[in-house]
């Protein structure tokens, strides 16, 4: 599989037209219906190839995308995901910078 | 390079069939499109969230095992843990925040409304455009199709004038046949007059020509005795029946 290319699981004559927000692959267990004892195995389970976890952030982009960022009357709410996330990724990359400002020395 | 062209030339000697038996095993095993697993991708409404942003799924994640007012807790546990270990600083930056914040409250409030309208209404004149062109298509498609139901409902009424008019030539066939018969009767009915009328002419002719020739004949052979005779005779039968009287 070069760059550019579809899954090696999605068979276009069964699979229909391409989804980018879709995995392909065999489904697991959804990490949301999982106990607290299964999630060591679950993340075991998990291909952590670097090929693999670029497809699981696009298919996370596009399922944002056709969730908030596509429908034909898009509300405010992308926008304001948008804002807050950034503003943490901000704070999170410049935290040792901030940290300074503590004003308490004991918590 | 000589090794491609020896592959060119294998793939030229393949047949086609077998090419084809070759791809289509390749690319799948059952080969049936899985409608049900896999349907086709639907642009939906987008997602609910609280609080603006939120989405209503975390919600729901926590209802199951916490309630309704769970999630509600824990994101205020968690802001006044981030706050209490200061790990979430409130530096200059954080008041900064705060204005914004309620900057962006006030407008989304204050101007979301009209906005959201007239978002919708360009969205709406957007597809409105680009589905013009298609429903003019499909429109003028119709018309052409009832054009031709009409054209040949048309052709079928040229169906009944020609029947009409084969029969109006029948008709017209027959009054001429009639009219030949009657002029053929006729015909022969003046002639067959023609001919009774010169028999019984030549018969009267012959007749009188007859009856002249007799009498000239008669005349001519009565004598100036005969005659005195007859004259006689007249005058006394004249006598005989005075004389009775």
């Amino acid at each position: 599989m070069a760059i550019g290319d579809y899954p090696k699981e999605y068979k276009p004559a069964v699979h229909g037209p391409y989804d980018p927000a879709r995995f392909y692959g065999k489904p697991d267990t959804p990490f949301g219906q999982l106990k607290l004892s299964e999630v060591g195995s679950w993340l075991a389970r998990r291909n952590k190839s670097p090929a693999a976890l670029m497809g699981a952030c696009s298919r996370a982009w596009w399922r944002w995308q056709h969730k908030y960022m596509q429908p034909k009357r898009v509300n405010g709410a992308p926008f304001f995901q948008l804002l807050v996330g950034s503003m943490t990724f901000f704070y999170v990359i410049n935290y040792g910078k901030i940290k300074h400002h503590r004003s308490y020395k004991y918590h | 390079m000589l090794s491609r062209i020896a592959l060119r030339s294998v793939l030229a000697r393949q047949s086609a069939s077998t090419a084809l038996v070759a791809r289509t095993s390749a690319t799948d095993v059952s080969g049936a499109r899985d409608e049900v697993n896999f349907p086709r991708p639907v642009r939906g409404e987008p997602g609910k969230v609280r609080l603006g942003f939120i989405p209503e799924e975390w919600f729901q994640f926590f209802h199951s095992k916490t309630g309704v007012t769970g999630p509600y807790t824990f994101g205020v546990g968690l802001i006044t843990y981030l706050f209490s270990k200061e790990i979430y600083v409130m530096e200059h930056e954080y008041y900064t925040g705060l204005s914004i914040f309620l900057i962006v409250y006030y407008g989304t409030k204050k101007m979301g409304p009209q906005v959201a309208a007239w978002l919708d209404k360009e969205v709406d004149s957007v597809e409105k455009s680009w589905n013009e062109g298609r429903l003019q298509t499909v429109k003028a498609l119709e018309d052409a199709i009832a054009n031709e139901k009409d054209s040949q409902w048309r052709a079928q009424g040229q169906e009944l004038l020609i029947e009409a008019k084969k029969e109006n030539v029948l008709l017209q066939l027959e009054a001429a046949y009639r009219e030949r018969l009657m002029n053929a009767y006729q015909e022969v009915k003046r002639r067959l007059d023609y001919q009774l009328e010169k028999a019984a002419l030549e018969r009267r002719i012959s007749q009188k020509n007859m009856v002249d020739w007799i009498v000239a004949n008669v005349t001519k052979a009565i004598t100036p005795d005969q005659e005195k005779q007859t004259l006689d005779r007249c005058i006394a039968d004249l006598g005989a029946l005075a004389a009775r009287k």
